[in-house]
């Protein structure tokens, strides 16, 4: 037989009884959304969880410190950074030191009439900036000696000696905040920091140190990488080495580093490469310790959603079996004539489990696009109504939108490929009782 | 098929077979031995549970006799699979069914061309045999319609068409005309003959009913599972006269 003919056949039998078809499909069609629907929330929650996670700090970033009261050989030195650097699944790797001082001022505008009167100063490799996931808003890379970028609300830390005392100062809070959670209508500080130069003044025991910097970069405001990247100012390693020299005199030569940030290329290797520099006896911090149990949980919930609507798709199969076994049973004789025939048995086998499956195929596509639907309607409600924008968040998500529930493509073939097994599996009992029916039914009369 | 000359299409060599039921057993053929030739109608002809219906299973290779063979053309069909059975059912077996037998979901045309589509023949090919034979059976009128659009004799000479279109060797008739009336009976019957003298075919013709024994070349007669006559039918065929 003919695949294409046995294809017509097994839809004209399908079209033959179209409500007990229909419903016999309409059960795979639940069953198929409620795996979809079901699935598609957990990994919502996944998703919101992971994008809470990220708010609180890079999720693949490593901090390395050293122990308390290390002595010998764990240190954070140059050797260590060579080490790092050379491990299996680590991206970047920068050491941290941040210029820590009695007092530091800093002065600018014309005449210094612009005043701050505390800073964070910290050393990074500029290189490793952008991987570090330091984002910029403004401005350029600093590469020359004596560049540094400055945090986004470096300008606000500002007071205007030429103003008096208690209005001399931009509140950056001062906004109104939008019915969105947004602050708007931010009043502008008194200047640009990207124009003109940075003069700071560290007090120091042997005296003053003035040292000139001009900012050319400003990094986006990121609690996690620490208030430098709001108020502060981020100098290469070389430059706050010279001036670390400056402020203590030449008095040591090489100090170690505060610490070290170690990116990982793929989070699933976040735990082990944290191991092995424990290992090494250094300490070490990051969100992976709170990542896990929280991954761990959301996949719980996951399977348990997910079984619940396997559940549904299970007793949709026996909706299928019984389908089939009723409509052999109605169709004995036809069998038996058509072994009569010539019919082969593996025709008819062949009929009968493309009968069961193109049920659960046909229940598994329409039950897609439903749920697909579902889901769309399920994240515009989230998001507040209905509007363009809001559809292409739902649909396709993006980084500011947490939508409720998520279809990624795997979601929808696995759902059809499952009903399609489905089918053919709850087919495969109906499709040997066919099978065994002997051509001799042709002849008895009824 | 070969056929070598003087052997027959069908031998039935000592066959026997016997039903369970219950705890005892029903012997229902008792040491059968038959030589159809090749374009012969032989008609079985027996009262009902004579085991004239047993016989023609056996012969179809519907069921396994208990013992002894059956060979058409050589072949003995009563020890092929299931598999094989089906490819030698398509090429060398047609049936004619007392209760016609068509698929009900089929029009005659896709019923009469059911035989060629088993065998993977296209479809545009097997429909137009089907309808060039529906014509020529007198249905050039019904070609589309279902079974239950058509009158016992049209569904016959639907079933008659479907029997015929593959060009078997050999066509089992298991009480053609069972259902219907006698004038159709005469038409059925003329035009089985027909067919099976056009090309040379064989017929096994099974029936209860002494007229249409009248039709046969060879009557062989059954009385409680044994051949009590087998006789040649030496009357001028009445086919012939029409």
């Amino acid at each position: 037989m003919k695949r294409k003919d046995l294809l017509r056949i097994c839809l004209q039998n399908l079209m033959r009884r179209k409500s007990r078809t229909f419903l016999t499909v309409l059960g795979v069609l639940i069953g198929c959304c409620s795996i979809v629907i079901m699935v598609s929330l957990g990994i919502g929650m996944r998703e919101s969880q992971e994008r809470t996670l990220a708010q609180m700090g890079d999720l693949t970033i490593i901090t390395v410190t050293a122990p308390q009261g290390g002595r010998g050989k764990v240190k954070l030195d140059d050797g260590l950074l060579r080490r790092l650097r050379g491990m299996s699944g680590v991206e970047a790797v920068t050491p941290k030191q941040t210029l820590e001082v009695e007092s530091i001022r800093l002065m600018t505008g014309t005449g210094n009439r612009y005043v701050a009167e505390w800073t964070t100063v910290v050393g990074l490799d500029l290189d490793a900036l952008e991987k570090m996931g330091y984002r910029m808003t403004a401005g350029e890379q600093a590469r020359r000696a004596g560049d540094v970028i400055v945090g986004q609300y470096i300008a606000y830390e500002f007071k205007d000696t030429m103003r008096p005392e208690g209005r001399n100062t931009v509140d950056r809070w001062s906004g109104t905040w939008d019915d969105k959670g947004n602050l708007t209508n931010v009043p502008d500080p008194y200047f640009d920091p990207l124009k003109g130069k940075l003069t700071m003044e560290i007090a120091t025991q042997a005296g003053k140190v003035t040292e000139v910097v001009t900012p050319v970069g400003m990094t986006k405001e990121d609690y996690s990488k620490g208030s430098e990247t709001s108020g502060g100012i981020i100098m290469s390693l070389k430059d706050l080495r010279k001036l670390l020299d400056k402020v203590q005199g030449s008095r040591k030569k090489a100090l170690p580093y505060d610490s070290m940030l170690v990116k990982v290329g793929d989070i699933a290797q976040v735990a082990e490469v944290e191991k092995e520099i424990k290992t090494m006896g250094y300490n070490t911090e990051s969100m992976e310790s709170i990542r896990k149990p929280m991954e761990k949980e959301a996949r719980q919930k996951q399977m348990m959603l997910g079984g619940l609507g396997a559940i549904s798709l299970f007793v949709a199969a026996l909706g299928i079996t019984n389908t089939m076994i009723m409509s052999i049973s109605e169709r004995t004789r036809e069998i038996g004539i058509m072994k009569a025939l010539g019919c082969y048995v593996s025709d008819i086998r062949v009929m009968f489990l493309s009968e069961a499956g193109a049920i659960g195929l046909i229940g598994g596509v329409v039950g897609c696009v439903i749920s697909f639907v579902t889901s769309v309607v399920i994240n515009l409600v989230s998001l507040g109504g209905f509007s363009l924008e809001n559809l292409a968040g739902a649909v396709l998500g993006g980084e500011e939108v947490s939508r409720v529930s998520v279809v990624p493509p795997w979601l929808l073939l696995f759902a059809v490929v499952f009903s399609v097994l489905i089918g053919l599996g709850s087919g495969y009992y109906p499709a040997n009782k066919a099978v065994q029916i002997p051509a001799l039914e042709a002849i008895k009369s009824e | 098929m070969k056929d070598p000359r003087g052997r027959p299409v069908i031998e039935v060599r000592n066959i026997r077979k016997e039903y369970p039921i219950g705890d005892e057993t029903v012997v229902a053929l008792k040491r059968i031995n038959l030589n159809v030739m090749r374009g012969e109608l032989c008609c079985i002809f027996g009262t009902s549970g004579s085991g004239k219906s047993t016989l023609l299973n056996q012969l179809a290779g519907m069921e396994k006799p208990t013992r002894g063979e059956v060979l058409i053309g050589g072949v003995p069909i009563s020890r092929l699979s299931e598999q094989q059975l089906a490819a030698f059912r398509q090429r060398h077996l047609g049936f004619v069914f007392q209760s016609y037998n068509l698929l009900p979901n089929l029009t005659a045309t896709e019923n009469v061309a059911l035989p060629l589509l088993f065998r993977g023949i296209p479809r545009a090919e097997r429909e137009a045999a089907a309808r060039k034979l529906l014509c020529r059976v007198g249905l050039s009128h019904r070609l589309d319609h279902f079974p239950r659009q058509m009158s016992g004799g049209q569904q016959q000479r639907a079933g008659i068409a479907r029997a015929f279109i593959a060009r078997p060797d050999v066509v089992f008739a298991d009480e053609p005309t069972g259902n219907l009336d006698s004038k159709t009976t005469v038409e059925i019957m003329e035009m089985i003959c027909t067919f099976a003298r056009d090309y040379h075919q064989t017929i096994i013709l099974v029936t209860h009913d002494p007229e249409m024994a009248a039709y046969a070349d060879r009557i062989v007669t059954l009385i409680d599972g044994e051949i009590v006559s087998n006789q040649v039918n030496k009357k001028e065929r009445v086919w012939h006269e029409a």
